[in-house]
């Protein structure tokens, strides 16, 4: 047997997938869950073809007995009305909808299931990374910056989860923008529930992709596969809050390994939903504070992608106790530190909560991103 | 069962020879307790041929059955002569079903007076309660204040009551209250041979133990503001924080800012104390009672009931001051469903197949809960590690219609050392009282043709009509339902707690301050789902 470990070339062997029967071959080949993407792509080459592959797996040389009982009753009409069904297409390498870009994988897939409008190319992509379980200021940030990418014409790359992706699906919607969400699951399950009127609303505005048939359940091993396909599909990624050894690590080393520029935004040292990004920054990523610096490293004009909502003229009260306002602090501390009374301090804490500045968490007051301190530049 | 002699058809021949016999017959009026009321019994007793037996009718209860084998040797043991006929006792009216064992004493002197062992005439006037012992003791019997009101409004001029509850009758103005420890001390003062002594009347309660006073509590200014408000406005409140944030510590505190209780509330709460027998000893309560029912708490134990015997439950006990439900989310949910009766009316209607019974209960509720599964959400210190999915779940538990009645929602978060150091001194109880007192006062004027007597208590449509607003406080409002998504309650809430905030200030008008500060009182639920839909 050769060995696996040997380095494989890029793309698929010449002839793949070419004529109905490797179709259907690819077709089949991509709903199997047993062998991993990395194992069939070897495979594919030690064997040169999907039909070829299919028999290997039947032989019992590769993959797995589900994977067997599976190919041996396995029917592509069958399969392509489920796709159908499920509002869903399937592409596979050298159709149009599969994009060159997973190709730069050293594991791509075989085959990809595409919902929504097809993607538009000749935009740049920049990938939305971090936490299912973000702050406030977290999500604040990633649709700050999903906004800003979308004004300035980039699609905004996330995993179609909950926390920083959803917030970034959002953002670039609400700007009228394009996305990209990338599934870990079947390409016909909403993961959570709670996330499928988002998703309704990507399918609408943006592309839904993933490697999974129609039906195949959520599971937290799936999630790391999913993170190098939103890694090959962008030009930059951006790592906004993220636990170390989470998901968000994974896509940042994806990301790392295929040369992409990695961007983080920084956190407190003692926030353990900074580690990543911060581990990120020492590894060479460039730290990034809002849309505009991203934009500009990206060598994009920031013009077009001004905040709308600036400071707006607040009473000097109010701008004081803002000026005040530190860390997340309790409202009397924050009287005494604008040498104001309490009860003077809740009115004007309430007063900027309204107008979107501050905000209340766990009984005690923050600046929401928005009252950020305003610098100079542009 | 009742008694052979009407199945073997005798009972025509009885009745006549009876009154023809007068010195057979004894009548004296007891008192059973029904719920939390006491209603007058005339107890009579016929002594008569037949066998030695005792049999009482008129819907006697199981405990009142049980008498007919206690007072004999109760009355032997006391030196007195059991008649060797038949007895027959009559509870009237008829219609009323006896509870407890506090008929014992009546039953038992109903029948000395029929066999002449006191004389008739010391009886009228007096009303009897009491269990007896079979060693013919007078023991302490629960609900004696409900019997010295029953007996007053029926106009006793005096009580016989075991001696252990003779302070409780005494809190009743114009009764004779006679304690008694045995019943050779009854047949010894019906004989006019001994006297009662004197109730010793009993120092009134201090102040809820110096213990406890808001000026204990360092930092959580908002917290000891929502407390006043809730005194101030009788709002029910909802603290919602991580363990160890010092919710059970600043609701225990609530009691000690309430107005002292009136004569009259302090009489109806000692009533529900005393029914329960829960009085041991004191004569009324001074303190507003604190009730903290443990989450494990039965539906029956929260609100009343018990399958013999209707006791009141932990809300009705704290009726007049705070109920406190720590771990809210813990509570079966039937028993925190059934809170919103007594949460509208004040009172709990408990019904069982022996009849209904109603208990008043109107309290403060003060509920605790922690902010998600872990506890930790919001914390500024430690991760929460709940997933979204359980997190909306355990708001979901949170949420439904019991929150509806709760004004105050707040957030208590865990201090730091910094933050507990930084606070300035807090002021004591006994100031923020003074407060709480005149702005009660400023209420009950206000609201006096309304019939009621304070900001919670203010329905919906009236709150919005009966609370002028400054310009400035419209402007505010509006631009809080706009951005903050308040629904129609939410609204109605935020306007009864900004008159409260008035009311401390001594103010006629609602300004956009008093406004502000009623929405720094919303929990963090509210703020996310306010961001949801914002988002």
């Amino acid at each position: 047997m050769p060995d696996s470990r040997a380095p494989l070339p890029h793309g698929f062997p010449d002839g793949f997938g070419e004529g109905p029967r490797e179709a259907d071959a690819v077709l089949v080949l991509r709903c199997l869950l047993g062998i991993t993407p990395r194992d069939l792509f070897a495979l594919i080459w030690r064997v040169g073809g999907a039909s070829a592959a299919c028999t290997a797996i039947l032989q019992g040389s590769a993959g797995s007995d589900h994977d067997r009982a599976f190919l041996a009753g396995a029917d592509p009409g069958a399969i392509r009305d489920r796709i159908g069904a499920a509002g869903a297409r399937f592409a596979a390498p050298g159709d149009p909808e599969y994009w060159p870009a997973f190709l730069r994988l050293a594991d791509p897939p075989v085959g990809i299931f595409v919902r929504g409008q097809p993607l538009a190319d000749g935009h740049d992509r920049v990938a939305l990374v971090g936490s299912r379980r973000p702050t406030p200021t977290g999500r604040e940030v990633a649709t700050h910056l999903a906004r800003g990418l979308a004004a300035a014409g980039v699609v905004v790359v996330s995993g179609g989860a909950v926390g920083i992706d959803a917030a970034a699906h959002r953002g670039a919607l609400d700007a009228g923008g394009s996305t990209v969400a990338v599934l870990g699951s079947g390409i016909d399950v909403d993961y959570p529930p709670s996330n499928g009127r988002l998703l309704r609303a990507v399918e609408q505005g943006g592309t839904i992709v993933g490697e999974y048939a129609p039906g195949v359940p959520a599971e937290p091993f799936r999630f790391p596969a999913r993170n190098r396909l939103i890694a090959a599909l962008s030009r930059g990624i951006v790592v906004v809050q993220g636990a170390s050894r989470s998901g968000t690590r994974i896509t940042a080393e994806h990301a790392l390994e295929l040369g992409l520029d990695v961007f983080a935004v920084p956190g407190s040292v003692t926030d353990p939903l900074a580690e990543t990004p911060l581990d990120m920054i020492r590894e060479g990523a460039t730290m990034i504070r809002d849309a505009d610096d991203l934009l500009l490293d990206l060598g994009i004009d920031p013009q077009r992608a001004t905040d709308p909502d600036a400071l707006p003229g607040l009473p000097a009260a109010q701008r004081s106790l803002l000026e005040a306002l530190a860390a997340p602090m309790l409202p009397d501390a924050v009287a005494r530190a604008a040498g104001v009374p309490v009860s003077d301090a809740i009115s004007a804490l309430v007063e900027l909560e309204l107008r979107g500045l501050v905000r209340g968490v766990g009984g005690r007051y923050e600046r929401t991103f928005r009252a950020a301190p305003q610098r100079g530049s542009s | 069962m009742l008694p052979s002699v009407e199945r073997d058809g005798r009972h025509g021949l009885w009745w006549p020879a009876l009154v023809a016999l007068p010195d057979v017959y004894g009548r004296v009026v007891g008192v059973t307790v029904l719920g939390v009321g006491g209603h007058a019994v005339t107890v009579e007793a016929s002594v008569g041929r037949g066998l030695p037996s005792l049999t009482v009718t008129g819907l006697p209860g199981a405990a009142v059955q049980d008498a007919r084998d206690r007072i004999r040797p109760a009355m032997e043991q006391a030196g007195l002569e059991w008649p060797l006929r038949r007895v027959v006792v009559n509870l009237a009216p008829g219609n009323l079903r006896k509870e407890g064992a506090g008929l014992d004493l009546p039953i038992a002197v109903s029948v000395l007076v029929a066999t002449a062992q006191v004389p008739a005439r010391s009886v009228p006037g007096f009303t009897f309660f009491g269990e007896l012992s079979l060693k013919g003791e007078v023991l302490p019997t629960p609900g004696v204040i409900s019997v010295a009101i029953a007996a007053a409004r029926r106009g006793s001029s005096g009580v016989v009551v075991p001696a252990a509850n003779a302070v409780e009758a005494a809190q009743v103005a114009g009764l004779r209250v006679v304690g008694v420890g045995t019943l050779q001390d009854v047949v010894g003062f019906l004989r006019g041979s001994w006297t009662a002594p004197d109730v010793q009347p009993v120092e009134p309660e201090q102040r809820p133990d110096a213990a406890a006073d808001l000026a204990e509590v360092r930092g959580q200014e908002q917290a000891r503001r929502a407390l006043e408000v809730a005194a101030a406005g009788e709002h029910n409140l909802l603290m919602v924080g991580s363990p160890g944030a010092g919710k059970t510590m600043l609701a225990r505190r609530l009691p000690t800012i309430l107005p002292d209780m009136t004569h009259d509330e302090a009489l109806e709460a000692t009533q529900l104390h005393s029914v329960a027998g829960l009085l041991a000893g004191r004569g009324v309560l001074r303190q507003r009672p604190f009730r903290a029912p443990h989450h494990s708490v039965s539906t029956a134990g929260l609100l009343g009931g018990g399958s013999t015997v209707l006791r009141p439950g932990e809300a009705s006990l704290a009726h007049r001051g705070v109920l406190f439900l720590d771990e809210l989310t813990e509570f079966r949910r039937d028993a925190i469903e059934a809170l919103r009766q007594p949460l509208e009316d004040g009172r709990i209607v408990v019904t069982r197949t022996s009849g209904s019974v109603e208990f008043p209960a109107r309290f403060t509720l003060v509920a605790a809960a922690n902010p998600c599964p872990c506890g930790f959400a919001g914390d500024i210190r430690k991760a929460c590690r709940c997933r979204e999915d359980q997190e909306a779940r355990y708001r979901q538990k949170l949420s439904g219609p019991l929150l509806d009645r709760i004004d105050l929602r707040l957030t208590v978060p865990r201090l730091t050392k910094d933050e507990l150091l930084g606070a300035s001194g807090a002021e004591p109880s006994a100031v923020v009282r003074d407060r709480v007192v005149a702005a009660r006062e400023r209420q009950r004027h206000r609201y006096r043709r309304l019939g009621i007597t304070c900001n919670a208590h203010l329905p919906g449509p009236l709150a919005r009509r009966e609370t002028r607003l400054s310009a400035g406080a419209e402007e505010l409002l509006a631009r809080a339902v706009d951005t903050m998504a308040l629904t129609g309650r939410g609204f109605d809430r935020i306007v009864k707690v900004a008159r409260t905030v008035a009311d401390l200030e001594a103010m006629g008008d609602v300004a956009a301050g008093h406004v502000a500060e009623a929405l720094s009182f919303r929990t963090a639920f509210e703020q996310d789902d306010g961001l949801a839909r914002a988002g």
